[in-house]
């Protein structure tokens, strides 16, 4: 009888210690520690942090070094943000900016524990323009038919078509892109290009599209 | 006074109209067709952009080929950019640009066009 009470008391304190240990873990991968890996690391000479994005011109766009980060905790999925930091496989098949040039898949890679810090702070930028709760990710007819039919989204995106990986190579591969981006970021930017991503070889679609039909084709590649 | 509210009535109406067209980046033919065409026309526009992949349905059109080109009228040509392949009746991966770029811009674009094919 005492024995178990001492075992019970012997699980408890582990599980505390267990407890605590994961405890802190999380209220070290802090907001304020990711913006100092994010300055120490100079990401900011290629990526901007403050929007809205005021690129007027080509030229603006091309002097640009890497995809804007100032919508990031409105734009990525958490998961697939703290797993990509650590492990930055090509998302653009073409170097950032360019159509002539490979990506050449040198992004720089962080630690685990950079990678939460810096999650937890990329996930504090948001845009008003994203409003969040509009998306379900669905297989959607008419989104379907927006994407290969009505419009050729496929023309610039590769995604999935059966079991092979199909489509252009300018605009960022939609594999898997339900994974990585929110549904709601994906409405906000094809709705308001000008708010989100003002210079862009993508079509503008707002005013070719009707609402409903980029809420769908919102819904449908969400659920890539 | 007149004068300033006649100007600045002017002023109002064109940027309204800017705004209900594509908004243009008050770039020249060339560098549209660069940024925009090319990723799928190439480069020297003879359909060998990047997004010309071997999988996709359709090829993008050479626009140096003199004699498919000469069918196409200035109006087909300007239809087509601005409202996509099913303008001519041709595929939906060629995409729209209307709300992209400004008519004035589509109109000199089709002028570019037909230097490419020389036709
Ligand atoms: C030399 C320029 C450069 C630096 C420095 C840089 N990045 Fe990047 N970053 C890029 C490019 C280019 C891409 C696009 C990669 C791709 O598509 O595969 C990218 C993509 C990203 C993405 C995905 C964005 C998207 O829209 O797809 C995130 C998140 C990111 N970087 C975070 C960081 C962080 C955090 C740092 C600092 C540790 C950093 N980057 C440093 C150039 C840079
Ligand atoms: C002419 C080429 C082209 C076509 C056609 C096109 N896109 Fe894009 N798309 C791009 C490019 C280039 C970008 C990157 C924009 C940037 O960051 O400058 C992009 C970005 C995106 C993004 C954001 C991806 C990311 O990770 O940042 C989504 C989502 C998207 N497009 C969806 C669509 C849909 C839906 C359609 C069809 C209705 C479509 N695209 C048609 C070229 C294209
Ligand atoms: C996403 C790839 C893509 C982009 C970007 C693109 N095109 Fe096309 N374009 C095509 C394809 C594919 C065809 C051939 C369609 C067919 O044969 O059914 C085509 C056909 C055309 C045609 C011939 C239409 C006909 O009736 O034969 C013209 C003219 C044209 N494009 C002009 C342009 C211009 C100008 C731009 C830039 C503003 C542009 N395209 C951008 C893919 C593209």
């Amino acid at each position: 009888m005492k024995r178990i009470k001492v075992y019970q008391k012997l699980t408890v304190v582990f599980f505390s210690m267990v407890f605590t240990g994961i405890l802190a873990g999380t209220a070290n991968a802090d907001v304020a520690g990711g913006q100092k890996i994010f300055e120490a690391k100079e990401c900011g000479a290629c990526h901007l942090t403050k929007g809205p994005n005021q690129d007027k011109t080509f030229e603006d766009k091309l002097k640009r070094k890497g995809p804007d980060l100032w919508f990031a905790g409105s734009k990525f999925k958490k998961e697939w943000l703290v797993k990509w930091l650590q492990d930055p496989k090509p998302i653009r098949q073409m170097a950032y900016n360019s159509i002539e040039k490979k990506n050449p898949g040198d992004h720089s890679k962080l630690s685990g524990k950079e990678a939460g810090d810096m999650t937890d702070y990329l996930m504090t930028l948001t845009s008003k323009d994203v409003v969040a709760g509009t998306i379900k990710a669905k297989k959607d007819l008419m989104g379907k038919m927006v994407f290969e039919k009505k419009q050729g989204c496929y023309g610039c995106h590769s995604s999935m078509r059966g079991a092979k990986v199909a489509g252009g190579l300018t605009g960022p591969s939609l594999v898997d892109v339900g994974k990585r981006l929110q549904g709601d970021w994906i409405y906000a930017y094809l709705k308001n290009p000008q708010a989100i991503i003002p210079v862009k070889r993508m079509p503008t679609y707002a005013g070719v599209l009707n609402d409903s039909e980029m809420k769908s084709v919102a819904s449908y590649v969400a659920s890539f | 006074m007149k004068k300033g509210i006649i100007s600045g009535v002017i002023i109002i109406v064109l940027a309204i109209c800017f705004v209900l067209q594509g908004q243009g980046f008050g770039a020249s033919p060339g560098e549209n067709y660069k940024w925009y065409c090319a990723q799928c026309h190439g480069l020297n526009g003879k359909g060998d952009g990047p997004n010309a992949t071997k999988e996709q349905p359709v090829t993008p059109r050479d626009h140096t080929d003199t004699k498919g080109m000469s069918k196409l009228t200035d109006a087909d040509i300007e239809n087509v950019i601005r409202d996509g392949g099913k303008a001519t009746g041709k595929s939906t991966m060629m995409p729209p640009w209307g709300k992209t770029m400004t008519d004035a811009e589509i109109k000199e674009l089709v002028k570019y066009l037909r230097q490419l094919c020389k036709c």
